[in-house]
């Protein structure tokens, strides 16, 4: 394929006659094929009105020289600040400028080349930006969060180890796919806050897995890190680190270091809800198991204890009241009556003696079943006694 | 004779069943008044008995029944 295509060129080449425009659009398509990274030191820096920067690599071995520039808008993003004598990395591709006939290497990035500069770059953006990051900017994470908007890559194991580890509490995921690596990285990241500051989210996460340090750099990039601090939600930043903490988690209002960690951090207040609900249901239930087994006692003393009392009571009574009776009974004189013995009454007085009565008096003899009306014919004392 | 409750009329019956056990020989007029007087509070007494046996055989019913 290739070398048809090659083939069909070298063709082309040796059978046309071109003309300059022509011929210079053919050599850019070509040189498109030669975007790389370039290693150099900045000569002969200028910063044009526009705002596009102009300057050349050279190298350091034997002063080639590399003329490049940089477009403002990709300038503003680079994080970068460009110096003369600056040993910079610069991605991009050349071109050349047709006006002019002049080849220009055109930098869609930079980076510094060396550690030592990394970390002199990275902290004193870190001093810059230090007001972004103290305690009191931070904002808390809502209770019970429900929108969840996600920036992160689709490949790779972190959305998977970050959805497995979300609670099933009716979470919306709003999810933005970004390259978090390389030199694309920075422009997706950018484009998703600006794709998810309009939607209406309670959280926002953006996660990556682990990397190099060089793969970091997007991460640190002063454009980005402001934009995460106007967020209009809190943000939580899942990007684990190497020696140094990216500045955007720095910048986040809850930095974690795992996209399971981050799942966790919205499971909190939900399962802790789940859980008091759990409690409030057992307390609830060993209530009303605790105030029937009160009932069931309160129900067998009533049955058990307070009818027995009562039955013993009325049966106590009942005993008590026969046995007045059978007292009374025995004791009643006319129970001798039937016996055979009378009373005998005058004007209704009992008579005791002879000497209560007299001849001819009227008496009533009270029989078992009845009174006899009798008149006294004679009195006699009895022999026996005196 | 006016109606008394239930523990007067039996602290009255036990005045009167004390007063018979306690005699060595009864007077007949006397014991004829006190039976008398006996008879009326024990029937008072077996019907207020039996009223509360009654209500007790309800509350008893109504408890199981629940």
């Amino acid at each position: 394929m290739k070398e048809k295509s090659e083939s069909y060129i070298k063709e082309i080449l040796s059978t046309r006659v071109f003309s300059v425009s022509a011929y210079l659009d053919l050599l850019n398509t070509l040189l498109q094929a030669c975007k790389t990274k370039v290693v150099g030191e900045i000569s002969e820096l200028k910063r044009a009105q526009s705002g596009h920067v102009y300057f050349s690599l050279k190298d350091k071995k034997d002063g080639s020289v590399l003329n490049c520039v940089i477009w403002n808008s990709v300038y503003n993003l680079c994080g970068v600040e460009m110096k003369e004598g600056l040993e910079i990395i610069a991605s991009g591709e050349p071109d050349i400028y047709k006006p002019r006939g002049e080849i220009k290497f055109k930098v869609a990035s930079v980076q510094l080349k060396g550690e030592g500069e990394l970390k002199k770059q990275y902290d004193k953006l870190k001093q810059k930006l230090e007001y972004l990051f103290v305690e009191e900017k931070k904002r808390l994470i809502p209770q019970f969060p429900c929108k969840i908007g996600i920036i992160t890559s689709k490949q790779g194991a972190v959305i998977n180890d970050f959805l497995n580890n979300l609670g099933c509490y009716g979470f919306e995921i709003k999810m933005v796919d970004s390259r978090v690596e390389g030199e694309e990285a920075l422009k997706d990241l950018l484009l998703s806050l600006k794709t998810l500051k309009k939607q209406k989210l309670d959280v926002l996460v953006i996660m990556r897995g682990g990397g190099s340090l060089e793969s970091f750099l997007a991460f640190n990039n002063e454009v980005l890190v402001r934009e995460l601090a106007r967020f209009p939600v809190p943000t939580i930043v899942a990007v684990g680190h190497d020696k140094d903490v990216p500045l955007l988690a720095l910048a986040a209002d809850k930095t974690v270091s795992t996209p399971t960690a981050a799942a966790n951090l919205l499971n909190q207040s939900w399962q802790r809800l789940e859980w008091e609900i759990k409690e409030k249901e057992a307390s609830v239930f060993s209530f009303l198991s605790s105030f029937f087994d009160k009932f069931k006692l309160l129900e067998y003393k009533v049955k058990e204890g307070l009818l027995r009392v009562i039955e013993g009571e009325i049966n106590d009574l009942k005993t008590r009241i026969e046995r007045f009776q059978s007292v009374v009974l025995s004791n009643d004189p006319k129970r001798n009556l039937a016996l055979g013995y009378s009373i005998a009454r005058k004007s209704g007085r009992i008579i005791r003696s002879i000497k209560n009565i007299d001849v001819g008096d009227m008496i009533d003899l009270e029989v078992s079943d009845g009174i006899i009306k009798s008149k006294v014919n004679e009195r006699k004392k009895s022999k026996s006694k005196s | 004779m006016k109606e008394k409750n239930l523990n007067q009329n039996l602290k009255k019956l036990n005045e009167i069943v004390d007063w018979f056990e306690s005699q060595e020989e009864i007077d007949v007029e006397i014991a004829l008044k006190k039976v008398k007087e006996a008879t009326e509070i024990l029937k008072e007494a077996k019907k207020r008995l039996k009223k509360a046996e009654n209500e007790f055989e309800e509350i008893k019913k109504e408890v199981d029944f629940e």
